[in-house]
């Protein structure tokens, strides 16, 4: 049967190659380690249903190449996201360094109200790590993102990633910091929430016309 | 990081199971006996027909004659000849005694190496010949090739998506050297500006593409604008892979006959008729990610996995275009 859906939020996952993006996407959607198979190309797209607050929220997941000379490709499906997942690798300097660069990128190209999680990957792989948790989160916190560290191997807080990113999206909803009815806004309405809304929509809207005469 | 024993040419090993192709890939599906049987027929008819072609010549022609003998397909046992005569890999080469070796010696760019070294485990995984366990692992000889090409073409330098090309070619050819010049003449000439930092070649050839759907397949076309689809997402590892993990690998390799023979019209030719022929199945689509995956679900099934049916239909539609 069909999932009915309160909203539609489309995602990005965004960060250096060979940051572990797409096995994020897998564990995520999979719940198991992706081994074993190519690197991306282009764009590749997951989904899955969540509950978040209370409300069901289908996560249209948008799976990015990482390396740099790809963005002139993958720019184009930035445009509208609401959520992204900015990934470095913590064993990586290099990877943190760029993270700079994706930010303005994901800024510019998809909305400046963009809600962003960092997502310091790898976190299985401490003995190699070349960034600490504390630098990453000074970074975090000066760019106003959320962060937290995640292994796509063992699936620690690969979830939470996800969901820490969907319900900051839902309460700025909720709170009217984000209007999901603004072209581009990354949000949708699913069939459960169009019910409920559009009977009232449209009467606001009526009353505000009248209100204009 | 390590790597297996460098390996210059690599015998195929004999001790695949049955799951195995001749390529050394896992097969996802059995094709059909009926097909396959059909086909081995078709090859050994077509590598008599070669055999008599070249008799012993290392040149081939560019002429009508060879042209039909190119779309009907390649045999294995001259498929590295006549890539490397047609393509004009086999004159750089001659031109160029030892370049291959000094590239290999000169001073690297560490950079480069990086970024070649994190893609090399992440090739054809699902490759025997590719695992850190094969006795004659062809990772070596994959990371040596696009080091070297790297260092050749700076312009181009390492792009994602080249470490297919380079993997099918040391399959094929079993050579790094032959392999560094039929590289150099895909990106180079035949490809020019796919790979390089704008991606120029590319985003325009997807773009041509997008044009040739409009006029021939509009019905297509319309559906990309009403779910306002662009064409890189359905079609850019199509032009970037050169169809390599895409279609089955015997599909890819018709397909790459063509490509070194005539250049990269066929890979519009492939994408219009994958296109043209999924139309029905392509217009059911009801929002952009389901456009997105059945443009994935037409790259799979029997209407691609009978690679000489597929070629002539490519051709023929080639030709009414």
């Amino acid at each position: 049967p069909k999932i009915t859906y309160n909203f539609l939020f489309k995602f990005l996952v965004i960060g250096s190659a060979g940051t572990g993006k797409s096995c994020l996407l897998h564990q995520f959607i999979e719940n198991k380690f992706k081994q074993d198979s190519n690197h991306t190309i282009g764009v590749e797209f997951g989904s899955r249903v969540v509950n978040v607050g209370g409300k069901t929220v289908k996560l249209q997941i948008w799976d990015t190449a990482g390396q740099e000379r790809f963005r002139s490709v993958t720019r184009s499906y930035y445009r509208g996201a609401a959520g992204a997942l900015l990934v470095y690798d913590i064993t990586s300097r290099e990877t943190y360094n760029a993270l700079t660069n994706w930010l303005t990128d994901a800024r510019t190209l998809a909305s400046p109200n963009i809600v962003i999680i960092l997502c310091g990957n790898k976190k299985d792989l401490d003995a190699d790590r070349e960034v600490t948790f504390l630098e990453a989160s000074r970074f975090a916190q000066e760019n106003e993102l959320m962060f937290l560290e995640t292994s796509a191997l063992t699936g620690e807080n690969v979830e939470e990633a996800f969901l820490k990113c969907a319900r900051t999206i839902l309460n700025k909803i909720e709170s009217g910091e984000l209007d999901p009815e603004r072209m581009g806004s990354g949000i949708q309405y699913g069939d459960a929430s169009l019910r409920q809304l559009r009977q009232p929509r449209g009467s606001a809207a009526q009353t505000k016309q009248q209100c204009n005469c | 990081m390590h790597f297996c024993a460098s390996t210059q040419r690599t015998g195929l090993s004999p001790f695949w199971g049955c799951r195995i192709d001749s390529y050394g890939f896992e097969k996802p599906e059995e094709p059909h006996e009926e097909t396959m049987v059909e086909y081995l027929t078709i090859l050994s008819r077509r590598s008599l027909k070669w055999s008599r072609l070249l008799h012993g010549n290392d040149k081939v022609e560019k002429n009508m004659k060879v042209k039909r003998y190119v779309r009907k397909g390649v045999p294995k046992e001259h498929r590295t000849l006549v890539w490397m005569a047609a393509s004009g890999a086999q004159d750089q080469l001659e031109r160029n005694p030892g370049y291959y070796s000094s590239l290999l010696e000169s001073e690297g760019d560490a950079k480069l190496e990086e970024a070649i070294r994190a893609d090399i485990h992440r090739t054809f995984p699902d490759n025997v010949q590719f695992r850190d366990s094969s006795e004659e692992c062809l990772q070596a000889a994959l990371y040596n090739v696009l080091r070297a090409f790297g260092l050749h073409n700076k312009e181009v330098g390492y792009c994602q998506g080249m470490n297919f090309i380079a993997g099918y070619l040391i399959i094929i050819t079993k050579d790094e050297e032959k392999s560094f010049w039929l590289l150099d003449a895909l990106l180079g000439r035949i490809l020019p500006d796919y790979y390089t930092t704008s991606m120029l070649g590319l985003r325009v050839d997807q773009e041509v593409l997008g044009e040739l759907v409009r006029l021939r397949v509009p019905v297509v076309w319309q559906l990309m604008q009403k779910h306002n689809v662009m064409w890189t997402l359905v079609v850019s590892r199509w032009f970037i892979c050169l169809f390599v993990d895409i279609l089955p690998v015997e599909t890819v390799l018709r397909i790459w006959d063509c490509l070194f023979y005539e250049g990269s019209k066929i890979l519009f030719r492939v994408a219009l008729t994958l296109i043209r022929h999924n139309q029905p199945l392509l217009l059911q689509a009801k929002n952009l990610p389901d456009v997105c995956e059945r443009f994935k679900q037409i790259t799979h099934g029997e209407f691609v996995g009978d690679c000489h049916c597929f070629i002539q239909v490519c051709a023929l539609r080639g030709l009414a275009c």
